[in-house]
This record gives C-alpha cells, sequence and structure tokens, in this order.
C-alpha cells in the first residue's frame, strides 16, 4: 500500500473539522491506520468535544488513535511523526480571500519543509471532495523521485485517476551567453532541442523502468527553470495532486533568498501536494 | 561643443571601419576555431597605433581621429557599449544555481578568488618594480588590483568553452558554470572598491560613506528589486510589444543602475552588472529575450569596445616579455591551483579538479573589461595593460583544449564509448536467455571482482519484470549494484538468441549494463546512449560478421 499509517494534526477550527473528513477518506482509501494529534492544554471538557467532531467526520473509534500534548506545536507533532512511524502527514491550504494564492498556515509550512515522513498539502480541505484526475509528478531520475512515481501510480490506481503526467524540467544557464564567442543562435537553440529530446528519451526509459502496469504515464520535458516550469505547467493544465520527492536537503537562508527548486512551489501552489520522503526515513 | 560636419564623417566612417574588420578578422578566425573576442582585439590593433598608426601616421590620426569632440563621441559610444555587456552579463548570473549546487561550487569559486588574489597581492605588494609600478603613490591599490585581476573568470568563455567540448550538460559543467558566477560577482565586488578607493583619494569624497551605499545599493537590488521586477514583467509584457517592450524595460532599469552606481562613486558598470542579476532572475524572463539581447550588444556595441583597446596603446611598443610572462605564471598557477584545490576538497578526483582549474582559467573579455577601466583610471601603465590582454587572450585560448585533455584522463567515464573495454568483450555460444545473462553475469564478475551470484540474482529479477530485449538485434539487460563506476560487458552471439524483444527478432548483440545504484540517473543515459547506436537493423548484423574483439571495438567506435 501507498501508505500504511496517517498523521492528522487536529485543532478546534473549522478548517480541522474539514481535515477530518479528508483524513477519513484518505485512511480508507489507503487502508491505512489514522493517528489524531492534538497539542494543547487538556481538559476533560476539551476532549469531549474533540471526540464529538472526530465521530462527525464519521471516524469510528475503534479506527484512530488520538495524541494529546501540552507543549510546543510544531516539534511535538514532527516528534509523533517520527516515534508513531507515521508516513503521511495530512495537512491543509486555504484560498486567501482576494487572492488567487492558497495560504498556509505557519505550522503547515515547518511540517511540509520538516517533517521527517511523506506530507500531503490539500488545498481547501473540505467535507466533500471529488478524488483527483489529473496527477502530476516532477521526475528528477533520483530514486527519491522513482519512489514518488511510484506513489502517484498507486494513488492514481486506487482512485481511478484517468492523467497521470510525469514532468521533467530542465534549464542550462548561461547558455545565451554561447551566442556570443563565435556561437550562432541557431546553434543555441539546435542544442537546446537535443537536449530536450535527451530528457524525453531519458523520461521514456524512466517511465519503461518503473514497469507500470494499466498506466496510462504521459510524459512532458519542459526548458526553465527548475520548480518553478513544472509547478507553472501544473497551473496551467488544471492538475490537481502535484507529487514532488522531497527537497535533498533542508533549506538553508540562501536557498529561500535565491529560490530554487521545490521553494517556487511551496510559495505558490498550484493545487493539492504530495511531498514524498524515503519510505525509511522515520525508522 | 557641437560636432562640425568632417567629425560626422570621421565618426561615422570610424565606428563603420571597426565593425567591419571587427566582424571580418573575427570570422576567418572562427575558421580555426579562435573566440571572436580575438578578432575584435586584433581589428583594433591593426587600426591602431600599433600597426598602420606605425606605418601611415597622418592617415590614422585623421580617422581614428583625434579631433576632441569626435573624441567624446567614441568615449560616450565605448561606455554605452560596456554598460551594457555587464548587463548582459549579469543576466546570466543565477545565483540559486550556486546555491543549489552547495559545497562543491562554493568552495570553487572562493579558491578561485582568494588563492589568484592573494598570489596577485603579494607579487604586486613585495616585487612592485618588476610588475611595471614605480610611484609608491598607488601602491596599495595596485598590488590589489592585480590581486583582482588574477581572480577573475569570465562566464561566456566557460559556458562556450563547455558547449564545445559537449559538457555543458553535465555534473561538472554545472559546477564549472556556477563557480563562474559567484567568482563574477566576488571579482566585480571588489574592483568596484578599489575603482572607489582610487576615486576617493583623488575627489576626497569619504570612501566609507561610498561604500555604504554600495553595499545598501547590492542589498537593496538583490533582495528587493529583483523581486519587483519579477512582479512586474508579466504585467508590463502584456501591455507592451514583445521583445521592444521588455528590451527597453531592461534597458532603462540597466542604465538607470549604471548612472546610480557611477554618481555614488563606483565605476557605471557595477551597476549595471547588479541590475543585470536581478533582472536575469525573474523567472518570466524567456529564454529567447535573453538571446536576442546578447546577440545584439554582443555582435554591435560590444565589438567597438573591444576595437577600441587597441586603438589606444601600441602593442608592439610596449610589450614587455618579463611583465607578459610574470602575468602568464600568476595568472595560471592561481587559478588553476586555487580552483583545482577548491573542486579536490569538494570531493572531485584529481583529473577532474585539473579540468575544473583550467577550465575557470579563462578569463576572456571580463578580464579586459577590467583591464581597460584600470588603464583609464590611470591605475596601470601601458606596459601592465598590454600584459594584461595578452594574459587574458592566452588563458582564454588554452582553456578548451587542457580541460579536455584531463576530461579525457578522468576516471569518471559517462558515455558508451568511453565505457568500451576490448576484454569485455565475449562470444558465446550460449542457446538461451537465461544461460547468455549468466554467462556474462560470471564474466563480469570474474573480471571485476563481484559475487556472480549476487549479480546474477539482481539481473535476473529485473528480467523478470519485462524483457529488455529493444529492436535491431539489440538487448540490454540491466542492473543497479553497489559499485562506483558503471560496468559494460559485450556479447556477441552470432546465432541470435530468442529475447521477446520488442519487434520479436533474436537478440544478436547483448549488452550488460551495470551501474552504481547511488546514480539512477546514470543508468537511463547510458540506456539511452546505446541504444542510439542501434537505430539501424544492419549494425548488429554487421557486427556479428567482426572476428577478433578489435574490430568489435572500432565498429563501435563508428557507431553514432
Amino acid at each position: 500500500m501507498a501508505f500504511k499509517k496517517i498523521g492528522l494534526a487536529v485543532s478546534f477550527s473549522p478548517n480541522s473539522r474539514a481535515l477530518l473528513f479528508e483524513a477519513k477518506r484518505l485512511s480508507e482509501m489507503f487502508n491505512a491506520e489514522l493517528v489524531l494529534i492534538h497539542i494543547g492544554d487538556f481538559s476533560e471538557e476539551l476532549k469531549t468535544e474533540l471526540t464529538a467532531m472526530i465521530k462527525e467526520a464519521g471516524i469510528e473509534e475503534s479506527s484512530y488513535k488520538l495524541l494529546w500534548r501540552e507543549g510546543d506545536v510544531e516539534d511535538s507533532i514532527l516528534e509523533f511523526c517520527s516515534t508513531e512511524k507515521i508516513d503521511l502527514l495530512v495537512a491543509g491550504a486555504l484560498i486567501k480571500e482576494n487572492f488567487l494564492k492558497y495560504y498556509i498556515g505557519s505550522i503547515a509550512r515547518t511540517l511540509m519543509r520538516e517533517a521527517p515522513c511523506s506530507v500531503l498539502l490539500l488545498t481547501q480541505p473540505s467535507v466533500e471532495r471529488a478524488p483527483f484526475k489529473k496527477i502530476c509528478v516532477s521526475v528528477d531520475f533520483t530514486s527519491l523521485s522513482e519512489l514518488a512515481a511510484k506513489k502517484a501510480y498507486e494513488i492514481s490506481q486506487l482512485i481511478n485517476a484517468h492523467e497521470l503526467f510525469f514532468i521533467r524540467e530542465f534549464q542550462l544557464p548561461a547558455l545565451a551567453t554561447t551566442v556570443y564567442d563565435s556561437g550562432s543562435k541557431e546553434e543555441a537553440q539546435a542544442m537546446r532541442h537535443t537536449w530536450l529530446d535527451e530528457e524525453k528519451n531519458k523520461m521514456e526509459l524512466f517511465v519503461r523502468e518503473l514497469n507500470l502496469v494499466d498506466a496510462d504515464v504521459k510524459t512532458i520535458c519542459l526548458y526553465g527553470k527548475q520548480g518553478w516550469e513544472a509547478s507553472n505547467w501544473v497551473n496551467e493544465n488544471k492538475g490537481d495532486l502535484f507529487v514532488i520527492p522531497s527537497p535533498a536537503r533542508k533549506p538553508k537562508l540562501l536557498d529561500r533568498i535565491f529560490q530554487h527548486d521545490w521553494e517556487f512551489v511551496f510559495r505558490q501552489l498550484p493545487c493539492s501536494l504530495l511531498i514524498v520522503k524515503p519510505e525509511n526515513a522515520t525508522e | 561643443m557641437n560636432l562640425t560636419e568632417t567629425d560626422i564623417v570621421l565618426f561615422l566612417a570610424g565606428v563603420a571601419v571597426m565593425l567591419f574588420f571587427s566582424r571580418a578578422i573575427g570570422e576567418f578566425l572562427k575558421k580555426f576555431k579562435q573566440p571572436i573576442v580575438l578578432g575584435e582585439i586584433l581589428a583594433g590593433i591593426i587600426l591602431g597605433p600599433t600597426i598602420l598608426g606605425a606605418l601611415f601616421p597622418s592617415l590614422t590620426n585623421n580617422f581614428i581621429s583625434n579631433s576632441g569632440s569626435v573624441n567624446i563621441a567614441f568615449q560616450g559610444i565605448t561606455l554605452l557599449a560596456v554598460v551594457m555587456l555587464l548587463l548582459v552579463s549579469g543576466l546570466e548570473v543565477d545565483l540559486s544555481l550556486v546555491a543549489r549546487q552547495g559545497k562543491a561550487a562554493s568552495l570553487i569559486s572562493v579558491m578561485g578568488v582568494v588563492f589568484p588574489f592573494a598570489l596577485g597581492f603579494g607579487a604586486a605588494w613585495f616585487f612592485p618594480n618588476v610588475l611595471g609600478i614605480t610611484s609608491n603613490e598607488n601602491h596599495l591599490i595596485f598590488a590589489l588590483f592585480v590581486g583582482t585581476a588574477l581572480s577573475i573568470t569570465a562566464l561566456p568563455v566557460v559556458a562556450r568553452t563547455l558547449m564545445d567540448l559537449n559538457i555543458f550538460k553535465t555534473e561538472i559543467g554545472f559546477l564549472i558554470i556556477a563557480s563562474a558566477m559567484l567568482n563574477d560577482l566576488v571579482g566585480w565586488i571588489i574592483f568596484s572598491v578599489i575603482l572607489a578607493m582610487m576615486r576617493g583619494n583623488a575627489s576626497g569624497i569619504e570612501f566609507g560613506s561610498t561604500m555604504l551605499m554600495l553595499g545598501a545599493f547590492i542589498v537593496l537590488t538583490l533582495l528587493v528589486g529583483r523581486k519587483i521586477f519579477n512582479f512586474i514583467l508579466p504585467k508590463f509584457e502584456k501591455v507592451t510589444t514583445y521583445p521592444g517592450g521588455v528590451l527597453n524595460l531592461i534597458l532603462t532599469l540597466g542604465f538607470l543602475g549604471a548612472a546610480f552606481s557611477e554618481w555614488i562613486g563606483v565605476h557605471a558598470i557595477f551597476g549595471a552588472f547588479i541590475v543585470g542579476i536581478a533582472i536575469g532572475d525573474s523567472v518570466h524572463l524567456k529564454e529567447e529575450t535573453r538571446e536576442i539581447i546578447q546577440q545584439f550588444v554582443t555582435n554591435i556595441f560590444a565589438p567597438l569596445f573591444f576595437v577600441s583597446i587597441g586603438l589606444r596603446v601600441n602593442f608592439i611598443q610596449n610589450f614587455d616579455l618579463g611583465i607578459v610572462l610574470i602575468f602568464l605564471v600568476l595568472a595560471f598557477v592561481g587559478k588553476v591551483v586555487g580552483c583545482g584545490l577548491g573542486a579536490y576538497w569538494g570531493g572531485m578526483n584529481k583529473e577532474d579538479s585539473l579540468a575544473i582549474g583550467f577550465g575557470m582559467n579563462s578569463r576572456g573579455a571580463m578580464e579586459i573589461v577590467l583591464g581597460t577601466l584600470a588603464f583609464q583610471a590611470g591605475l596601470i601603465q601601458e606596459k601592465v595593460f598590454v600584459a594584461l590582454i595578452i594574459m587574458a587572450l592566452v588563458t582564454s585560448l588554452s582553456s578548451a583544449p587542457a580541460m579536455s585533455y584531463f576530461l579525457k584522463r578522468s576516471k569518471k567515464k559517462l558515455t558508451f564509448k568511453d565505457l568500451l573495454r576490448k576484454d569485455m568483450i565475449i562470444f558465446p555460444e550460449a542457446s538461451s536467455k537465461e544461460l547468455i545473462i549468466r554467462e556474462l553475469c560470471e564474466f563480469v564478475s570474474a573480471k571485476s571482482k563481484l559475487n556472480k551470484e549476487k549479480v546474477f540474482e539482481e539481473v535476473w529479477k529485473r528480467e523478470l519484470q519485462f524483457s529488455t530485449g529493444l529492436a535491431n538485434h539489440l538487448a540490454i539487460p540491466h542492473a543497479r549494484l553497489k559499485i562506483q563506476s558503471p560496468i559494460i560487458t559485450i556479447a556477441v552471439c552470432r546465432n541470435g538468441i530468442e529475447f521477446e524483444s520488442l519487434d520479436a527478432k533474436d537478440a544478436k548483440i547483448v549488452i550488460l549494463l551495470l551501474t552504481p545504484e547511488t546514480e539512477p540517473e546514470l543508468q537511463l543515459k547510458l540506456l539511452a546512449d546505446i541504444s542510439k547506436n542501434f537505430h539501424s537493423i544492419d549494425t548488429a548484423e554487421e557486427i556479428c560478421k567482426l572476428q577478433t574483439t578489435e574490430e568489435v571495438i572500432s565498429k563501435f567506435k563508428q557507431l553514432s
């Protein structure tokens, strides 16, 4: 199965209520255990209120585990992910009013950058949601992107998603300068085409080697800034789940200032986002 | 002061002659694979006091003119040219690439600046007379300048060299480009500080306040200006005509930045460079726009600047072999050792490190700009200037051959043809898919000291998923293993083996491909690389007719 244990941090917000419905659907879809985490002051009243909320979402008492702790929200959730061996953490992103931009709360932002497990960031969590129809995966030919591709494939099979797109983007910085010093514009463009063909070939082989039975995978190769091009493509083509391998290392200040790769995606979500971590990361 | 009619005629004719000769010589040199900038400089040397001026002094005096107003017109146009040249250089500096490349790139560029800088500074500080400085007045500034001059790397030349060597789109290519970008930025910052110091000495403007403004300008442009431009660009493109609108915007901002940096006491080119970086970072800036702006700047304005260099100085009179040799030695030692060490510490092997060192050694146009500005500012004398120009050209010209020499010796073999070895070819008699794969696995395990059971297990596991038989009698069974570098073993099966291939034809060439498990992309690359050699059905048949391993190897090497 794609994921065995799903984690969700719940509070008393309306957003959280919707996320409970989402988590229930996901746990049924993956046939996965559900771990609900609440960080905050404990009292019997609050607990009754929370269990009522959970019940309202249709989650039976026997099918989840509730963890309650007082302390730092982010640190506690991250710790539970490791100790409970959660392999998918669910969080929500809201559409900001008056802006065509999703708002990701500061906690969700930390979780997607630092969680030891995969993270699914759902845009506009809702009580009812149509299943994903168009799943897009960003491929960079690493082992992790192979895993991301497999997860996306499993999900597409589970929900009968019609379309599965594998997207490869690459850019050669300073290519334009080669038109100077005896290079011609045609030559630079021809090289770009040759390289695009090379990437297309590799993409075909990549898909073939994954041996995805019964899947109709379409491959897309884009030339442009990594992270931004794919995100933009997903946005323009109305993808509804974007699957990416998690960044290889924690972003540092320099990475935030000079955005690259996934920082573009994180900054402006094109749609729901699944960040895939290596499977043994929590062990 | 107005231009008289004669002045206008002289000025325009001068521009025409400069453009024509620079292009003509450039195109001629291109036939010998030499960079065009070399042609542009030679054109200047020929038209200037060195050759034509020496032969027909009166002609040159009239033509490339000494009339005051024409001179000012020329100064204006070369200033425009150099500002635009730096603007487009900035456009291609992608600081996120540096952030992404991480440690190795930072080490290479830091070492590529620090080491040559220290070397140059030391030499100029302790032996100023040898390097042609006689007065003590600007001793410190001169030493700082020599340090900077040695630490410059020219991104365009580097990019061009990588393209010619066909390693642009490789790991080492990205690393060199990223290092060169950071190197450029650091080099120009140091140089503008030096120029500001000089002006401060001369004009009495306080050095501290200039530095403060310079720092604020860099930070604001790179952090805030960059974001604002990225935000504005798509909206601006919607309401203006492409490409006129966007080109206008880029140049407007570039000149504004240049004017500002000149106003605060740092040379104009620096502002243009920083604005260029901020603009080039925008995700909305089209590749085509970059190419257009590169083209008109580097083909129309840059030649005027580079030709004008030869017009300033007599290269023969001011040629001092001693100084030239000293600069050459310092330049090579500084960059090759500095960047090479950086690369080596960053985890590259010896050959790759040397290749990177020589790659970063090319100084090209940027050094020439730097030298010219220092010469104009009176910081260096003719002899040092000439030595710098020659050093810039020699380092650029030697870069490609030296890189390709060391890359060939590098242990990192990344293409099918690099990996071919004549002791890794067999002519087996095996009759089934499993037997042939087993035989190949045993053979390669014995040769490479691997566990044959483990190798077979992995290859067979992959084979069972679905056949690795491709079209045109080719099959590539493969696996990823715990090995350091890829291994290729070839079986030539004259009888053909049923391999459940895509085109249902028997496999005659079976190539076992083992790659390191840590590099999944390399496996895909090699698979693509091997199969593209077999686009004709005759290839495998022809190889089957060959008798010896040597013949097979040379046949493979001929394939394309």
